[in-house]
């Protein structure tokens, strides 16, 4: 099936904006649910239930005063948040969110691309993302900001070995690094969930030190470090970090459906419906993590991450390994 | 080939073309402040300035983590062409794995006891 250009110029418009919405309603849903759960209201001023609450927070972002650090490297200073957005944004195409159809004689697919290394290219995108975060705190020339950036990256680099090891029993099993492949396997077999719920648990836990969230949210550490690598940043530029803090929350809950809840697939009703149900509960249960658990200590979240983490997750992989070849 | 990529050229464009534009925007709307002190450029240090950190030398275990990175994202680059395939491989590829993990572990149990993995 292969979509004409327009169609893909159409579609990747509605999918950005679809994205870009989320995250700004991810923002008011979580001070909603967080106010609740801390038995107040949460934003309910700007119109009805607060709802222009992130249309309001854009235009105070915007109007902030264009703002530099005296010692700050300019150009880096204003290309590290066009980098983490930037791969923020780009590692969401690979996630597949319906079946695909005919619309008016036209294939629409059900993902913005399905390549054979689907998985691979999201995990490099997110990767790529951890230069915006060193860089940013590298050029603003501040010690809060660069001592922030440094723990931000040694965090990331350390959680993404759990990460891209927990996964490693549902390639297995998916036997397929496409993201859409190992969709249809589960349809046809049974949720991967199932069998590997260690494997969930690992990648949940390594999710939420790789989105930064409570209680992994070290990088920014308020009582110590201010704000961390944006400590310099004001604006829309500040909240262009942000935006790539939260959408690498929602691309990462959207993999763990995808990995774990077979994706689209459900009764009843159409593909990206359920996507979009599943994907609310698990972006739910971050809010709630982080309402509920207390921050680590910054040697207790490494030390989690090495000697607790990888090895369960290495285990996991072999084990699963090990089922799968004995089955067959 | 390239027909393939295509969607994630679109996308991945508009995926710049939007952070970028914002980063233009904090320009164009930015309020002008009434006069600029010199106060507010220096960096945040809550009360007392030393200026930036020009030489500042961090902790040892920061750069133990990035080499211990590396040395297990290799262990994953190598693990995932070998999990597509297990499954026509079978047993073989299984004491592959295993194999491969063993020698890994090797480095694993000596980093742990010369307590690289603690933070200092």
């Amino acid at each position: 099936m292969t979509e004409a250009w327009w169609v893909s110029v159409i579609k990747a418009v509605v999918i950005v904006n679809v994205v870009l919405l989320t995250f700004a309603y991810m923002t008011l849903v979580e001070r909603k649910v967080m106010g609740r759960m801390q038995l107040r209201y949460g934003p309910n001023r700007t119109g009805p239930f607060g709802l222009l609450q992130p249309i309001a927070d854009l235009v105070k972002l915007l109007r902030k005063e264009s703002f530099f650090p005296a010692a700050s490297r300019d150009a880096l200073y204003l290309a590290a948040p066009v980098i983490s957005a930037t791969t923020a944004l780009a590692a969401f195409a690979v996630i597949p969110f319906g079946a695909g159809w005919t619309i008016f004689g036209q294939d629409v697919a059900g993902q913005i691309i399905d390549v054979p290394i689907a998985l691979i290219l999201l995990f490099a995108l997110g990767s790529l993302g951890v230069y915006g975060f060193i860089i940013g705190g590298w050029a603003s020339e501040s010690k809060y900001a660069l001592l922030g950036s440094m723990r931000t990256c040694a965090q990331l680099v350390s959680y993404e070995v759990s990460l891209a090891l927990s996964v490693l029993g549902v390639v297995i099993m998916g036997q397929s690094l496409s993201l859409t492949e190992i969709v249809a396997k589960q349809d046809a077999t049974i949720w991967f969930v199932v069998p590997q719920i260690v494997g969930l648990l690992t990648f949940f836990i390594a999710g939420t030190a790789e989105t930064n969230r409570a209680p992994f949210d070290l990088p920014e550490a308020e009582q110590e470090l201010v704000a961390g690598y944006h400590t310099e940043y004001g604006g829309m530029r500040f909240g262009l970090f942000q935006m790539a803090e939260y959408i690498n929350l929602i691309t990462l809950s959207a993999l763990c459906v995808t990995l774990f809840f077979a994706g689209w697939h459900g009764p009843f009703l159409p593909g990206p419906i359920w996507f979009v149900l599943k994907l609310l509960a698990i972006l739910f249960v971050f809010i709630w993590m982080r309402t509920t658990l207390p921050r680590l200590r910054y040697d207790q979240l490494m030390r989690f991450g090495w000697k607790v983490l990888l090895p369960i997750a290495t285990v996991n992989a072999v084990a699963t390994a090990f089922f799968v070849v004995l089955i067959d | 080939m390239l027909d393939k990529w295509l969607p994630f050229l679109i996308y991945g464009s508009l995926a710049l073309a939007i952070p970028a534009s914002m980063i233009g925007m904090s320009f164009l709307f930015a309020t002008k402040p009434q006069r600029r002190s010199r106060a507010r450029m220096l960096p945040f240090e809550s009360g007392v300035s030393t200026g930036p950190p020009r030489q500042q030398r961090f902790t040892i275990s920061f750069y133990l983590t990035a080499m211990l990175f590396i040395v297990f994202d290799i262990e994953i680059v190598f693990l995932y062409p070998l999990a597509v395939i297990l499954n026509d491989l079978a047993w073989f590829a299984f004491l592959e794995l295993l194999f491969f993990v063993a020698i890994l572990v090797v480095a694993y149990v000596y980093v742990w006891r010369k307590g690289a993995l603690e933070w200092q």
